[in-house]
């Protein structure tokens, strides 16, 4: 797509807008990454199966309104745009209802690779056999659906 | 609340034991560490209102992304007692979100040269970038990649088992009269996400020492030398300080000082800031890269390869607009001729939704089939976050920020820089940055596409390498008054407790909203004066920031309020140096200076903030390096003017 968008472009250089010519970026104007949804960014956020999965940090003794502190702070902290916008609103939006089986669920879920939880939420892929009949991946799910038709953005605390 | 903090850090001192550290955030291991030299409470300290850890190690590393953790290997591997501290889990670090791949000239697919390499990188810098750097990052490219390799980053392979290696825009073979070039190595296709698991196990496997989910609030500078950091523990609310005699800042961007940015909401310049705030200067911070089409609000971006498939922009008034700007190319004309367009649309009121701040995607003229088949993803990404559906309605989007060229002024070794009264470079005695929290500077004024994640592995390794060569294990530390770091712990104090009118919130949309009018990619004289204006004005507004939650532990608020104030840090003096600079070169482009000036502006910017409660930005200068490492390995690139 980005060849065929740049050829484009290229046979249309000669007589571009005369505004300007010097200053632009190259002109292969190709996406800086893969982007989300497309095949190649599905295939490429695969979590690697040769590398095992990071132990997560250890929380005894944790009381239950340290556990939701601590889940709003790493629902808004991820290391993707997609994930915190979809983390943080659905974060917002249930946290509050949630009891302490459920917190410790969605604490499991966020231990989970940003792109798994992205892709699994937007149904996008399949969730492995652990995540398969979670009470809360399934409100996740439907939080993605985005059936308010809001735009996402990070809810102030 | 911090009086229960007390009562669990102290029993934590009888439980010593001295076996691991990593990923573990129980206070009792975490103060311990592999080899605890020292770990322990200060007493004296702050008449006993916030308890204090002190730990001693020979090199820390800030930030746990690609950077941070090839930094920290490598120093634990050279046998250095090394921590490494992150506000986020490593595997959280914003890496992960990277796919371009990797820029080295192994020449598996084609000849290649990596003097090639540098000549396209020194071009794409608009010859902004230190060539001796560059020199230094595409000579060690191969090296890294292949080091990358042998730990075990799952690279994608050719029929002979070779690293596959594709083609990028921006790279071209024998000093760009070759055609293209296939420079760009992928780890079978899922870069940053590998790289990060795979450095991070290494990590582990020599010993570094995690402290995970530490938030860094200063450092700590004795006598013009780096010597620590202090650290927030987010868990319990103990206060650490870390002595070292290295320190690494690999804390990434600033994205989020822009309303519209594709960066997660962690890259907040926590590094930058901290260095602005020990008195250095931050170099270049007026290049920032931007995309044209990030959904509004949200920052996610929209192929532009949806224009290439005929969707084109609207304005408020429903008028194609890039018809006037570009009357033959229209949706089509380069990035930034298209983001400029953009900016000034809304800039004169044409902006559409209730604040005219954004314009419109029209993509629902387009065939089902070809939405489907030419732009997968488009229609899933609009709706998740934006609500609209693509076939009915248009997108909501504006130029969005994903690259800050600009940060820590470091040479090609990592150690950071400043100038002397004579405007000479002058290394800062222990202190390092690695990754997009540096400006080394190879992506001068404009970055290309898989440089960005070569930066970090080959910058994160020079740091680790020259700390090997110039520190031995070990070392004793100097005394440091104990008061050291009581300024940082008397401003948390007061944030905390912090009871003014305006939320957080409202000064972060307030500052990014500013930034996104006036100093985005339309900049002239007079937007970027108001800016600057506007700016200053918010800058002060944060003394009157008041925040609700008063606790110690897991305080998103208080930490989201420390963000913001490094931001603000990075903001002011990205407007400023973009104000004071009078030519267009690479991502800066002035519509009143449209040339390059070599003459006069063929220099660093120097930003720094003499008092760190006042807006105002004092400019400083430092001359681009021209030569490579070794002329007689590698020639400069004399400056031309750059086409492509």
């Amino acid at each position: 797509m980005s060849t065929f968008l740049s050829s484009r472009i290229l046979a249309l250089e000669g007589i571009r807008c005369p505004r300007r010519t010097l200053f632009t970026t190259s002109r292969w104007s190709a996406d800086p990454w893969p982007l989300p949804h497309t095949p190649q960014h599905l295939s490429n956020t695969q979590t690697p199966s040769d590398i095992p999965p990071p132990t997560p940090i250890p929380r005894p003794g944790e009381s239950k309104e340290t556990l939701r502190a601590r889940l709003i702070y790493q629902s808004r902290k991820r290391g993707t745009l997609e994930s915190d916008l979809l983390l943080s609103t659905f974060a917002r939006d249930h946290l509050g209802q949630m009891d302490e089986t459920e917190l410790k669920e969605y604490d499991k879920l966020l231990d989970e690779p940003d792109w798994d939880i992205y892709y699994w939420a937007t149904k996008s892929r399949t969730p492995p056999e652990r995540w398969a009949k979670s009470s809360i991946l399934e409100k996740l799910t439907v939080h993605a659906k985005n059936e308010g038709k809001v735009v996402r953005k990070m809810p102030p605390l | 609340m911090f009086r229960k903090s007390v009562s669990k850090a102290v029993p934590s001192r009888a439980l010593l034991c001295s076996q691991r550290a990593f990923s573990t955030s129980l206070p009792v291991r975490r103060v311990v560490a592999s080899n605890p030299v020292k770990a322990e409470e200060v007493k004296s300290w702050s008449s006993g209102k916030y308890p204090l850890i002190e730990h001693e190690y020979d090199a820390i590393v800030v930030g746990a992304g690609g950077a941070g953790l090839r930094a920290a290997f490598g120093l634990a591997e050279a046998g250095f007692n090394t921590a490494c501290i992150t506000k986020l889990f490593p595997t959280r670090s914003h890496t992960v979100a990277a796919q371009g791949g990797i820029n080295a000239a192994l020449g598996n697919m084609t000849e290649d040269d990596w003097r090639w390499h540098m000549y396209d990188t020194v071009k794409g810098s608009d010859w902004l970038g230190d060539q001796d750097a560059i020199h230094y990052m595409c000579r060690e490219a191969p090296r890294s990649v292949y080091e990358l390799e042998h730990y075990g980053v799952p690279f994608s392979r050719t029929k002979d088992g070779k690293i596959y290696q594709r083609a990028f825009g921006g790279q071209s073979l024998k000093y760009g009269k070759g055609g293209q070039a296939y420079r760009c190595a992928a780890a079978a296709d899922r870069t940053g996400h590998a790289l990060l698991h795979t450095l991070y196990g290494q990590s582990l496997r020599h010993n570094t020492n995690f402290f995970i989910e530490y938030f860094a609030l200063d450092l700590i500078m004795q006598d013009g030398e780096c010597v620590g950091v202090i650290a927030l523990n987010m868990e319990d609310g103990t206060l650490h300080r870390f002595r070292a005699h290295k320190t690494v800042l690999a804390t990434g961007g600033y994205g989020r000082a822009y309303f519209s940015c594709t960066s997660a909401h962690t890259c907040s310049g926590d590094g930058n800031a901290m260095v602005a705030r020990a008195g250095l200067p931050l170099q270049d911070l007026e290049f920032v890269q931007f995309h044209p089409t990030g959904i509004y609000g949200a920052g996610c971006l929209i192929t532009e390869g949806s224009r290439g498939e005929g969707g084109y922009l609207l304005n408020s008034q429903g008028e194609r607009f890039m018809e006037r700007y570009a009357p033959t190319a229209k949706d089509l004309a380069s990035r930034d001729v298209v983001s400029r367009s953009m900016t000034i649309e809304i800039r004169e009121g044409r902006g559409v939704g209730p604040d005219k701040d954004h314009l419109y995607l029209q993509l629902s003229h387009l065939p089902p089939e070809v939405l489907h088949e030419r732009l997968p993803g488009i229609s899933e990404t609009a709706a998740i976050f934006s609500g609209v559906d693509v076939t009915k309605e248009p997108i909501p989007v504006l130029p969005t920020v994903h690259y800050n060229m600009g940060g820590i002024p470091t040479r090609y070794t990592g150690e950071v820089l400043t100038v002397d009264e004579n405007g000479k470079d002058k290394i800062v005695p222990g202190l390092y940055a690695a990754g997009e929290a540096a400006c080394v500077s190879v992506h001068g004024a404009n970055r290309l596409g898989a440089n960005s994640l070569l930066d970090l592995v080959v910058f994160g390794r020079a740091c680790a390498h020259h700390i090997a060569e110039t520190l031995t294990p070990g070392k004793a530390h100097k005394a440091i008054p104990e008061e050291s770091g009581l300024e940082s712990v008397e401003f948390l104090d007061q944030i905390r407790n912090a009871d003014g009118p305006k939320p957080t919130a409202d000064i972060r949309l307030d500052m990014q909203k500013a930034m996104q009018t006036d100093a985005a990619v339309f900049r002239t004289q007079q937007t970027l004066d108001e800016g600057v204006q506007k700016i200053h004005q918010i800058y002060k507004s944060f003394n009157n920031v008041g925040i609700k939650d008063r606790s110690m532990i897991w305080n998103s608020d208080l930490v989201e309020t420390l963000e913001l104030r490094n931001l603000l840090q990075c903001a002011v003096q990205t407007i400023t140096a973009a104000a004071a600079r009078k030519e267009s070169r690479g991502a800066h482009a002035r519509e009143d200076y449209p040339e390059r000036d070599d003459d006069h502006w063929m220099k660093h910017t120097l930003t720094m903030q003499p008092d760190i409660n006042s807006p105002n930005v004092t400019l400083k200068y430092r001359s681009v390096i021209g030569e490579t490492l070794d002329e007689n390995e590698c020639k400069a690139v004399p400056p031309f003017k750059r086409t492509y």
